[in-house]
């Protein structure tokens, strides 16, 4: 508690913004350059899961225990855990499915899943998961506004694009898979982001007085606030992340992938609430009413105690 | 006193619960069978089908109905067990038939329109059939194409279909090419039955039986191409095509009407037909054509070792985290963290016996989902036991810190509660099959939570003080020094704004 007595987290906003925009720049860069490595939910394809394959064979050995044909079409294969292989290939018709399952299951004595989606539906499912992401920021603007008012909806907003921004452009910098599970998870970081925002946002709510706005009296307030319930946002995070932590360790490629968009998007919503969506929330309100009274200029620096 | 009634109220109902979710769980039905565990956990086959029809005109809902139920006993007539088909928005049906991991044949047996049709054979290929290896037979129908178009018979409103049968031995391809009208002089909608039955020689084959009225009109329309090859001159070439979906399955010779109205699918290779088609045919055509055209969107298998791998990863995790949030609270909160984590595992359990008694299906997604609630029910605890520590430094006695946290901290916990049903009914609106198994667990689990993580712990917190157990701050996580250090900060505040 002592340790954020002193902070200023609205005054000094540039810095908490700068940390955040090398961190935004590096992730938009990421996904400029190399893009985002589209998994067969978006893109259709088919995708084969040994599991227990014998004599521990080399990825080329697995290759070239592929039929003839769709040999060079497929990506290469990834190692999953132990004794585990994972082969992705563009599209195939479904006996060409059966035939890679079965030549992988005689080849490797393992047991072969298959999924696959054709390319329609790649499409299909793309669109639904960005619909969902999209109708997801509309409605929380919409609550926050009915809850609070719009200026908080606005803050809260930025926030929340920033954590879509952070946790998307991790994927595009590690270069994971992003599928449907990705997209769920990034919808369950808004949730979780809103919610973070909101405990602060009912701090600033409950101490606002019923006087009328004044710039300097409204940042000290929003501090203060913040720093009563900061250790309950680091809390809160430890106890989610705890759990995703041990899903990204003992969970399987599922869970470990949503585990990790989770944890990325997890810690930069803690952030954002404390260190975005306050400082904006400060600055629209010292903006609107500059806007309203003009001749009221203070000076930035002025207030940063 | 009221609020210890509510309390004693609250806690009895936690009781009756436990008891009703240990029935549920556990005398129900063994502990093992309790949970319902979904195809990706448990292996299987998934298909996503699309309906769509030959014209481009929109498939309605009653369409789907009846393709469902069409799909419905074709599966059945597999002998799995617990099929499940549920439609999905105006034109989809997702298909999960546990217990197999052949693909191909699901796909076969369920996505097949098996529409049967009779043809009359305009015209085809002299020199055929064709016989070629099985790499060849895309090749060969492409050369028996040009050369039917070239053929006068093919002209607006007729099509060419191929037929495909193995050989006698079985390793090569015998392929024909036919040029027949648009549209079937006789559809297979007058089907009466099919079965497997042997010829003389002991091979399989699949006999089709018409309906009486449609055994006259198949009469009648061998007649027809009878005429008609009378009309042309060209006796003894009548030649009449039966055809399943666009594959042609025989196209024998005519020299007499056919009455009677049944006839055999076979082919000539040593022992007939091969089991796994026989079968197929049996199932499709025995149970009728599918109003509708099916597209194959999405097929997935999971073999029952990478089932239950997933099963075992996805416990393990989510029995880790829960065990270190449960001694993490305790660590930050000491009594405080106690009461909760009490809470913590009547929610666990709660949350066990509501999977089993709706029942839900569980599903990977869905252990993540409850993963996440556990966080969410934790979550409020956080809330609730900040703001009475909170109060305990600003000068309060715990009993009276306690309530103010309850009732202050309640209003952050609904607003913060509300967006992450929010967020999961978005998902389980706009997406389909595995993703909204997180949606439902979340939501169940942010539900529950709400009742487990405040009114449960505050009725348990109410009983303890009742019971005249004083809470000192040091027992909830609050040093002796804070308190001090807080006081002239606070007075120091007031100015500024707080209330």
């Amino acid at each position: 508690m002592a340790a954020f007595e002193k902070v200023d987290f609205v005054g000094r906003w540039r810095l908490w913004f700068t940390i955040s925009g090398v961190f935004l720049l590096l992730c938009i860069g990421a996904i400029a350059l190399g893009g985002f490595n589209l998994g067969i939910d978006f893109t259709g394809g088919s995708k084969f899961t040994a599991s227990g394959v014998e004599g521990s064979p080399s990825p080329d050995e697995v290759r070239d225990a592929l039929p003839e044909g769709i040999r060079d079409e497929a990506l290469p294969p990834q190692r999953l855990g132990d004794d585990g292989y994972e082969i992705r290939t563009p599209s195939l018709s479904q006996e060409e499915n059966t035939e890679v399952q079965q030549a992988l299951e005689e080849e490797l004595g393992a047991e072969v899943s298959v999924t696959s989606i054709s390319p329609t539906f790649g499409g299909q499912i793309r669109n639904q998961a960005l619909q969902a992401v999209v109708a997801a920021l509309f409605i929380i603007v919409l609550f926050i506004s009915f809850r609070f008012e719009f200026s908080f909806a606005m803050a809260a907003m930025a926030a929340l694009l920033h954590d879509i921004l952070l946790t998307v452009g991790f994927y595009a910098l590690v270069g994971r898979e992003v599928n449907l599970v990705t997209v769920v998870a990034v919808l369950t970081v808004l949730g979780y982001s809103v919610y973070d925002t909101i405990i602060i946002f009912d701090r600033i709510r409950e101490n606002t007085p019923e006087a009328g706005y004044n710039r300097r009296r409204y940042n000290e307030l929003a501090n203060n606030s913040v720093r009563q319930v900061i250790m309950r946002s680091i809390y809160t995070s430890v106890c989610t992340l705890i759990p995703v932590t041990a899903l990204l360790l003992f969970g399987e490629s599922t869970l470990s992938d949503f585990a990790f968009a989770l944890l990325v998007g997890i810690a930069a919503g803690t952030y954002s609430s404390i260190f975005i969506a306050t400082p904006v929330l400060c600055l629209y309100k010292a903006w609107r009413a500059g806007k309203n009274a003009p001749a009221r200029g203070a000076p930035e620096g002025a207030e940063a105690r | 006193m009221s609020s210890r009634r509510n309390n004693l109220i609250v806690l009895g109902l936690v009781v009756v619960l436990i008891g009703v979710a240990a029935y549920f769980i556990f005398v129900r039905q063994p502990v093992a069978e309790a949970t319902q565990l979904g195809l990706d956990l448990e292996g299987g086959v998934s298909a996503n089908l699309q309906g769509y029809k030959d014209d481009g005109s929109e498939v309605t809902r009653e369409e789907m109905d009846l393709a469902s139920g069409v799909i419905r006993q074709r599966v059945d007539s597999l002998g799995v067990t617990e099929p499940e088909i549920q439609l999905q928005g105006q034109d989809q049906v997702v298909v999960n038939i546990p217990g197999i991991t052949d693909t191909e044949q699901a796909i076969d047996v369920i996505g097949r329109t098996a529409q049967l049709g009779f043809y009359e054979v305009l015209a085809f290929a002299p020199n055929q059939p064709l016989v070629v290896s099985e790499d060849e037979v895309e090749e060969t129908k492409e050369e028996l194409r040009s050369e039917l178009e070239g053929d006068p018979a093919y002209e607006e409103g007729t099509k060419i279909l191929f037929e495909e049968t193995p050989t006698l031995e079985g390793d090569e391809v015998q392929v024909q090419g036919f040029v027949v009208p648009e549209e079937p002089g006789v559809r297979g909608d007058a089907l009466e039955t099919a079965s497997i039955t042997r010829d003389q020689s002991g091979n399989r084959q699949v006999q089709v039986d018409l309906t009486g009225e449609g055994g006259d009109e198949f009469g009648d329309f061998t007649q027809e191409i009878l005429d008609n090859a009378l009309t042309n001159g060209t006796t003894g070439g009548a030649r009449l095509a039966v055809v399943l979906d666009e594959d042609v399955v025989s196209a024998p010779g005519l020299n007499q009407v056919l009455n009677g109205g049944s006839f055999v699918i076979e082919n000539q290779a040593a022992g007939g037909l091969p089991e796994d088609e026989a079968k197929e045919l049996e199932v499709v055509l025995k149970t009728g054509a599918l109003p509708i055209n099916m597209d194959v969107l999405s097929v997935t298998s999971i073999g029952p070792t990478l089932g239950s791998d997933s099963l075992k990863s996805g416990l393990l995790a989510a029995l880790v985290g829960f065990g270190l949030v449960l001694v993490f609270l305790l660590v930050v909160y000491r009594v405080l963290g106690l009461i909760a984590d009490v809470a913590l595992l009547i929610y666990a359990f709660l949350l066990w016996g509501l999977v089993v008694a709706i029942p839900i299906t569980m599903t990977l997604p869905g252990i993540a989902g409850i993963v996440l609630s556990i966080g969410v029910a934790a979550d409020a605890n956080v809330v609730i036991f900040e703001r009475i520590k909170e109060e305990i430094r600003r000068g309060k006695s715990p009993r009276t810190a306690i309530s103010l946290g309850y009732e202050k901290g309640f209003k952050a916990i609904l607003d913060g509660n509300l967006t992450t049903l929010i967020t999961a009914f978005i998902l389980f609106a706009l997406s389909s099959g595995s993703v909204r198994g997180f949606a439902v667990l979340l939501t169940v689990g942010v539900l529950l939570s709400m009742f487990t993580a405040v009114a449960v712990t505050r009725a348990l917190l109410g009983v303890i003080s009742d019971r005249g157990m004083k809470l000192s701050a040091p027992m909830v996580g609050v040093s002796k020094e804070s308190i001090e250090n807080a006081r002239p900060a606070r007075a120091g505040k007031a100015g500024a704004g707080a209330r």
